[in-house]
């Protein structure tokens, strides 16, 4: 299992302390008002962190998985709302990550390393688990291409600069005919609805983008045309251990927040009655396991082995976890739970049970895997059950 | 237990389904928003005859739970108003005096007094803490110091059935009192922001120097078993109000599936979302079965405080999850307060899921129905 290094570890420290400092006292406010938390944007520019899966060829920090994954938790621990801001600015540029070309990263890495943020748009009104019935096309001109329609739910799109879009370029082609693309802001055609009034995750910028014939080079092609599916599912393959860590930050908080009510309530006794004892040492036992399964899968990442199905169960995995935490933690605090921070991590983590792929899909990902009949001979049993 | 329904708890289920209707559907979601007493309502509760079922010997407990479920598959926060008011009926009309049953009964029956029952402290228990509310006791006089928290309706009621530790030190008993909103040293401190049941309004009452000449519920040293029976009620009141929220979302979430197409079929279709919605519905229905045991055993004047406790560690551990999983099930649209322009309908999950953590509630790190049943067997 991975132990960190003395560099991680300082890093990691770096950004506790940046969350006690900026994130933490920031948080309840922001999320009362629902608006967007530009100023974090600014306190986090020095740090550059904005651009820490950036190479450093390019000038970002290059940081592992499991460096990103140390810093994300830090953050969740935080405010969920403002880490989904780094973690979906990280998952948009993951796509160009994976299939841009020199230009292209220079487009997009650029703003993001001065102090601008990415979003990543796939999901459609008809298009959430569907992928593939999205209605948004890009038709092909001699200019490039002209890119109609809309999409939603979508993270950063009322603030980022660079945006990573999906569109069909082959409408009768299905989950084959989508490609990806990359656009800017404040390209004619491209207009931002209202920010959504959500339950969790309230200052993280959530709209409506309308794509109104908005005309793009051929050079904002992301890879080749229909190699949208593949680019999507893998940067989400990539993208889906961000939601954990940020997820296993939460719920630390989430005991954290419990056990100091608990040592306030009870000043005198070193140790709460059984029935509390054993449902904090649950609650940290799922923490843990939760952490651990992630770090596997950073692991498998970094080692260059197959993550797909681990990816998706760390996503499940983590955010089970945390709002079972976070559910349980406002249980044992009873009232004093219900007027104070943990309600809003029971709503964020609501929200994270949900997007970058419900866990209901990333359970037919592992379910898929779990059922797979293996591809090379039948083993000699089952051979000769078969006959 | 009878599932039949007599003609009095039948008709209170048709003024209860009527008022939520006609004057909850409408302004639930505004309730939410703006966290605004709602004054009116309460009076229309009163025409309703719906204020203070359990004090009424033709009703009972089993025709307030009842009405409680109808009315929180709209609206938990008034139904939560209701319940602390009825709760706190249920106490004067069982222990109080016959001048203060007179005095208070009238006015809580038309809503014309509102009232709640103060029960908790900051403390570790019950007359514990710095802030704990003691009273002295002088012949029928009672004089209060000290703090209830977390005191539901607190600010709009008028009339608190309160619980005070009383005696000398090392043999503390718990007395139970009747206070009007206006005695003099009686305060309320800030509303707390509460995560759901807004428009049901939260804070501490001080009580300084507080004297009742006639105030005390009861008799003085049975304190302690009233306090546990009203414990019992509200807790078969928030079980009833948790069902009747998981009923209204199981509905809302299979409506959501029929209507939400993904990969060419409504998902509704699919064994995963229909296993969700069963569930939901069912732990709900069989946490309602033993709501309605509970309160006909109180009706027909047996012990229900295990029972009730059952219900309420139930729910302690499946009330959550009805929100959880109904959510799910609608996706990206359940997790927003107000539809989005591209969505029209309405969206009440969310607003279900802040309020359900609140009925599901234990009051405190001590509050521990599990051990009540325990020491049952």
């Amino acid at each position: 299992m991975n132990l960190i290094t003395p560099e991680q570890s300082a890093i990691q420290q770096a950004a506790k302390d940046f969350t006690a400092q900026h994130i933490i006292p920031k948080a309840r406010a922001y999320d009362v008002s629902g608006e967007f938390h530009a100023v974090l944007l600014e306190e986090a520019k020095p740090s550059r962190i904005f651009g820490m899966a950036i190479p450093q060829s390019y000038g970002g920090l290059a940081y592992s998985p499991l460096t990103q994954a140390l810093v994300l938790e830090e953050w969740g621990y935080g405010c969920c709302a403002m880490a989904t801001t780094l973690a979906a600015s990280v998952l948009s540029m993951e796509s160009v990550m994976l299939a841009g070309t020199e230009a292209q990263k220079q487009q997009f890495y650029t703003p993001m390393l001065n102090g601008k943020i990415g979003a990543f748009c796939l999901t459609e009104p008809t298009a959430g688990s569907d992928v593939g019935g999205g209605r948004t096309t890009a038709v092909k001109t001699s200019a490039g291409y002209t890119i109609h329609g809309s999409k939603c739910w979508i993270t950063n799109g009322g603030v980022a600069d660079v945006f990573t879009v999906f569109a069909k370029t082959d409408p009768s082609a299905g989950m084959k005919g989508i490609s990806a693309f990359i656009l800017e802001r404040g390209m004619p055609g491209f207009t931002v609805g209202d920010d959504e009034n959500k339950l969790g995750l309230r200052s993280s910028n959530t709209v409506f983008l309308n794509l109104k014939d908005v005309k793009v080079p051929a050079s904002a092609l992301l890879g080749q045309e229909g190699d949208g599916m593949k680019i999507a599912m893998q940067t989400l393959d990539l993208a889906r251990p961000a939601i954990a860590a940020l997820a296993i930050g939460l719920a630390e908080r989430a005991l954290a927040l419990c056990i100091a009510h608990i040592n306030a309530r009870f000043p005198a006794k070193p140790f709460p009655g059984q029935a509390l004892q054993f449902k904090l040492a649950d609650m940290r036992i799922q923490i843990e396991a939760a952490r651990q399964v992630l770090h596997h899968m950073l692991a498998l990442r970094e080692a260059g082995k197959p993550f797909s199905q681990e990816s998706a169960m760390s996503k499940t995995y983590a955010t089970d976890v945390a709002m079972n935490v976070a559910a349980t933690a406002m249980r044992l605090m009873g009232s004093a739970g219900y007027i104070s921070e943990v309600g809003k991590l029971m709503r964020d983590v609501k929200v994270m049970q949900i997007y970058e792929g419900t866990n209901q899909i990333q359970r037919l990902v592992v379910a898929r895997a779990t059922l797979a009949r293996p591809k090379t001979a039948a083993p000699a049993l089952e051979k000769a059950m078969a006959k | 237990m009878s599932m039949s329904m007599t003609e009095n708890r039948q008709a209170v289920l048709a003024r209860a389904s009527a008022f939520a209707d006609e004057f909850l559907e409408p302004v639930a979601a505004d309730l939410d928003s703006t966290a605004k007493f709602p004054q009116a309502l309460v009076m229309e509760l009163g025409r309703q005859n719906l204020l203070t079922l359990p004090a009424d010997s033709n009703a009972g407990l089993r025709a307030h739970v009842e009405a409680l479920r109808i009315i929180a598959q709209v609206c938990p926060a008034v139904a939560s108003i209701l319940n602390h008011h009825a709760l706190a009926a249920y106490a004067i009309f069982k222990w109080g005096s016959d001048a203060q049953k007179t005095a208070y009964l009238p006015g809580l029956a038309t809503g014309g007094t509102l009232s709640t029952v103060a029960m908790h402290e900051s403390g570790p228990a019950l007359g514990h803490g710095p802030e704990a509310l003691v009273g002295s006791l002088a012949g029928g006089r009672l004089t209060l110091n000290g703090v209830k928290s977390f005191v539901r309706n607190a600010g709009a009621a008028h009339l608190y059935v309160g619980f005070a530790s009383v005696g000398p030190a090392g043999a503390m008993s718990v007395a139970g009192f009747v206070a009007a909103s206006d005695t003099p040293g009686v305060s309320v401190g800030p509303p707390y922001l509460t995560m759901g049941l807004r428009g049901c309004p939260v804070a501490d009452v001080t009580f300084k120097n507080v004297v009742l000449e006639a105030g005390l519920l009861g008799v003085a040293a049975d304190g302690a078993d009233m306090l546990a029976e009203l414990c019992s009620v509200l807790a078969l009141g928030e079980a009833a109000q948790t069902t009747g929220i998981g009923k209204a979302a199981a509905v809302h979430a299979s409506a959501a599936a029929r209507h939400r197409i993904q990969f060419g079929h409504p998902i509704a279709e699919l064994q995963a979302v229909q296993q969700l919605l069963c569930e939901i519905a069912t732990d709900a229905h069989l946490a309602w079965l033993g709501v309605l045991h509970a309160a006909q055993l109180a009706d027909d004047g047996w012990p229900f405080g295990v029972e009730a406790a059952m219900v309420k560690s139930f729910l302690g551990r499946f009330g959550q999850k009805l929100l959880v999983d109904a959510i799910q099930v609608e996706g990206g649209l359940g997790i927003c307060e107000t539809a989005p322009p591209h969505f029209k309908g309405t969206l009440p999950l969310a607003r279900m899921f802040r309020d359900i953590a609140g009925t599901t509630l234990c009051d405190a790190p001590d509050d521990f129905p599990e051990g009540l049943v325990a020491a049952s067997f």
